[in-house]
């Protein structure tokens, strides 16, 4: 019996302990799983997609570095160009309520509708679950999930980090490059960059 | 009438307010390029400064701006043959907002950039500089990214800086982080990044340790930070995130920084005692570390009972128990009072140092130790005791006390209370550990700390008290006693020694004669006393008395040595300054001069190992090398201005001025005695 206690509380140690390091799923592991409402309020289900490149987009339309890729359509084309790939697009909102950036479902329509974006889903995680399980930390990131469901990458849309439409001309777009890449059977040949933007705006 | 203006002020700051905060327009940060000096002599370099002020709310990044953000990028338009270094900043502060670190300024604060001027440049021509620098604001809740067109206008000139301008310089340089002349190490230990940085035991920091990485990926950054100084150095441990090939960053405690760079290597984890203290960082797992410190505590009181300083006094109470025999007496009544007396009086001492750590003094335990008056008390003390010990005289008892201590128990208490009293100039290194954790640690953990190190002292003795079969192993009272006294106060006269040499530390030759003088005086005392216990003689204590009083009276008179006069560097060394340098090189003398400070572990080899050897010491004499010291502990910023002109960014810098000779040599970091007793030969 005091062995099986012991056991029980060593066990939950390790589990305290290995939670937060868990929260950032690495290059190669398998990508967390998680169910939201999209903006229509249909439940969206990660494990749906088994079989299919899902990219993950975090999204808050205040944000000045969100603004510079969707008012340039460099987001939207991107988004089409993964979608015509075969890829899914879920692009997640974890703005908390009450700041910026946070939508509900109609907001979230509107502003979808607005920037003629092309997301398979656009869903909402005011709670920051989503956000906190994959470690984004900044809007936009970028995390692509490979058909059998591991991460291949994490980082920024491109190697550009400002907030200047006319950086992006001369830019790298590390999303449509690993989606070739992956694509063609090669690896990611840049897993990982520094995610730039602002904050995700996650509840205090 | 001074209302009515008020009044009038008031409304008016509220209309001039109100439209600023609607309109809530930027720049959201006020930036000023200034120029150290507006005329550069040709081919020399000039700081410049983004002195910058953020709106209230607002916060601009760090070089490496932490989870999100962005750093600032700087564009120069620069005329030709120019160049501009990197940004280099000041030391930042952290902000998480929503589980987010971010490194960040919210106050007025100033990059530097170093302006390399073309040795052709003509003097009296305009030197026009510009640069557009994009940066990132942020509130807790929104983000601006701001572009400043900047100018300034410089004229080519002799470099003259004047004295406004360099007092604001100098002030935004004692910001900048101090780079740490030291390699540091780092090691990734399964999930642990340890990160290991030579920094001296005796250099002093105040403010919460933590570590900023300048390159980004290797660490967590919104994860908790353990920071603990253990011996010579300092360790990081943080969650680690991936390994890397190299890592820069900044350590800072408050808002002094030290510039560090770390290579992979190993680093073992802090030792158990440095521990500690740095568990007890403020986090909920105090509760953890107030068992650990407590137990730590209990340890070390147990330990202190070996010291010469307790042994003693201990030894006199076992005696007494050995007296009291199995049967007679109360041992468990002894030993319960002098548990309590050693145990309160930890608690007092305890509590007077929270009492004036909630004040905000900056104090450690053994504060007392810190005044020079309080050493005094122990020295005579301490000697009278030994006096006691070895036989001088005998102390009387009152009579309320051996009625207490045919019960055994006021005896006891008031042994136990000297017990722990003297036992605190020995708990530095066992104790200093589990003290400091109690200077951070809430106030009830704190004390449980105290009284734990009481208890530890108190438990060989309470052992003794409650197990007879102890007991019984001691030895049979008889002559030996005696013996075994006179031999115990040589320990005691060490520990007097001890305190003589302590007090000559801290009041200087004067104030260490004045302590033995007064230990004299009050041994002369004694002495007399003994003679007159010796003969039977009725009030024995009558001539003692007032030399006793004579001897206390030194109290009032010792007086701590000024600070500084204690930094005996080599004999006939001055301290660094510019113009004392000049006149000496007038003179046609050679100088060494070396600039160092407290938490360079290079400068402080290079001291004792070499500078500071009788060798060297010759060598200078002998050649009549003036050695003029900078100590740069604080950052004095005209000392780093004058480091950096040496192209070095901090210490150690040993420069070597030959007589005639413009410009100085600038030697090694790596001293030798042959080096530099060849340069004072001229060799």
């Amino acid at each position: 019996m005091r062995k099986l206690v012991c056991t029980g509380i060593a066990l939950a140690c390790v589990a305290a302990v290995a939670v937060p390091l868990a929260a950032e799923p690495g290059i190669g592991a398998v990508a967390p799983h998680f169910r939201a409402f999209d903006m229509a309020g249909k439940i969206v289900n990660l494990s749906d997609y088994r079989g299919k490149t899902v990219v993950l987009e975090w999204n808050n339309p205040g944000c000045p570095f969100v603004k510079k890729h969707y008012e340039s359509g460099n987001m939207q084309k991107t988004q089409a160009a993964a979608v015509a790939q075969g890829a899914v697009w879920l692009t997640i909102n974890s703005g908390a309520a009450g700041k910026q950036g946070h939508m509900s479902g109609p907001e979230a329509q509107k502003f979808v509708a607005g920037q003629s974006a092309r997301p398979s889903a656009y869903l909402l995680d005011p709670q920051g679950l989503i956000g906190k399980g994959y470690g984004a930390k900044t809007t936009p990131q970028i995390y692509i999930i490979d058909a059998k469901g591991r991460l291949t990458y994490n980082g920024a849309i491109d190697d550009k980090p400002t907030a200047n439409k006319a950086d992006i001309a001369g830019a790298r777009n590390h999303v449509l490059a690993a989606l070739g890449e992956m694509r063609a059977g090669k690896p990611v040949s840049v897993p990982e960059s520094r995610p730039y933007g602002c904050s995700v705006k996650y509840p205090d | 009438m001074v209302w009515i203006r008020f009044v009038l002020m008031s409304l008016a700051t509220l209309f001039v307010a109100a439209p600023a905060s609607a309109q809530d327009k930027g720049p959201h940060v006020r930036i000023e390029l200034v120029a150290e000096t507006d005329r550069p002599a040709p081919g020399s370099e000039v700081t410049l400064a983004f002195a910058s002020t953020p709106q209230k709310g607002w916060h601009a990044y760090w070089q490496n701006p932490g989870d999100a953000g962005l750093p600032a990028r700087a564009e120069w338009t620069l005329p030709a043959g120019a160049s501009a270094g990197p940004l280099r900043y000041p030391v930042p502060h952290r902000l998480i907002i929503g589980g987010l670190m971010n490194y960040v300024y919210e106050a007025p604060f100033a990059q530097f950039v170093t302006l390399k001027l073309p040795l052709g440049a003509q003097p009296g021509t305009a030197f026009p500089v510009k640069v557009k620098l994009d940066y990132l604001v942020c509130t807790n809740e929104i983000c601006v990214p701001e572009k400043a067109e900047l100018a300034t206008a410089l004229t080519i000139g002799d470099g003259a800086v004047s004295t406004d301008r360099r007092a604001r310089f100098d002030a935004w340089r004692a910001a900048l982080p101090r780079p740490l002349g030291s390699q540091a190490t780092y090691q990734v230990d399964g999930n642990i990044f340890r990160l290991g940085v030579p920094f001296p035991a005796a250099a002093t920091v105040s403010g919460e340790g933590y570590f900023f990485p300048v390159t980004d990926g290797a660490i967590d950054y919104a994860a908790p930070q353990r920071v603990v100084r253990d011996g010579d150095r300092i360790v990081v441990e943080t969650p680690a995130k991936r390994s890397l090939p190299a890592i820069e960053g900044v350590l800072a405690f408050g808002s002094q920084g030290f510039a560090l760079s770390a290579s992979p290597g190993t680093v073992p984890p802090p030792s158990a005692s440095a521990l500690a203290t740095a568990a007890a960082a403020p986090s909920e797992g105090w509760i953890v570390t107030a068992l650990l410190a407590f137990l730590g505590a209990v340890v070390g009181g147990v330990i202190l009972n070996i010291m010469p300083c307790v042994f003693p006094i201990l030894s006199l109470k076992a005696l007494s128990l050995v007296k009291a025999g199995d049967d007679s007496g109360n041992p468990r009544g002894e030993a319960l009072a002098y548990t309590a007396g050693v145990v309160l009086t930890c608690l007092a001492l305890g509590g007077a140092l929270l009492a004036l750590r909630a004040g905000g003094a900056a104090v450690g335990w053994a504060f007392q130790l810190q005044d020079p008056r309080v050493i005094l008390f122990l020295l005579l003390l301490v000697t009278g005791i030994s006096l006691n010990l070895a036989g001088l005289f005998e102390l009387p008892t009152p009579s309320f006390v051996n009625r207490a201590s045919s019960r055994g128990h006021g005896g006891s208490f008031m042994t136990g209370m000297l017990a722990a009293f003297v036992a605190t100039p020995c708990t530095g290194p066992f104790m200093g550990a589990a003290l400091g954790a109690a200077l951070i640690l809430p106030w009830p953990a704190a004390l449980a700390i105290f009284g734990g190190l009481g208890l530890g002292i108190a438990l060989p003795f309470l052992l003794l008290g409650f197990i007879p079969a102890l007991r019984r192993r001691l030895p049979k009272p008889g002559a030996w006693m005696a013996t075994l006294r006179h031999i115990l106060s040589v320990p005691m006269f060490l520990t007097a020694l001890a305190l003589a040499w302590v007090l000559g530390r801290q009041a200087g030759v004067d104030g260490m004669a004045l302590g033995l003088g007064a230990a004299l005086t009050a041994s002369f005392g004694l002495w007399w006393t003994g003679r007159r216990q010796a003969r039977g003689a009725a009030r024995a204590w009558l001539p003692a008395l007032p030399l006793l009083l004579l001897a206390l009276a030194a109290l009032a008179l010792v007086r701590p040595a000024p600070a500084g006069a204690e930094r005996p560097a080599i004999a006939g060394a001055e301290a660094f300054s510019e113009a004392r340098l000049a006149q000496l090189r007038a003179d046609g003398r050679p100088v060494f001069a070396y600039f160092t400070a407290d938490w360079c572990v290079t400068c402080k080899v290079n001291e004792k190992g070499t500078i500071e050897t009788e060798a060297v010491t010759e060598a200078f004499a002998q050649h009549k090398v003036a050695v003029l010291v900078g100590d740069w502990t604080n950052g004095d910023p005209v000392l780093g201005r004058f480091i950096e002109r040496h192209n070095r960014a901090g210490v150690p810098l040993y420069l070597w001025y030959k007589p005639g000779s413009a410009e100085p040599e600038v030697l090694p970091q790596v001293l030798t005695q042959a080096m530099l007793r060849n340069l004072s030969s001229g060799g």
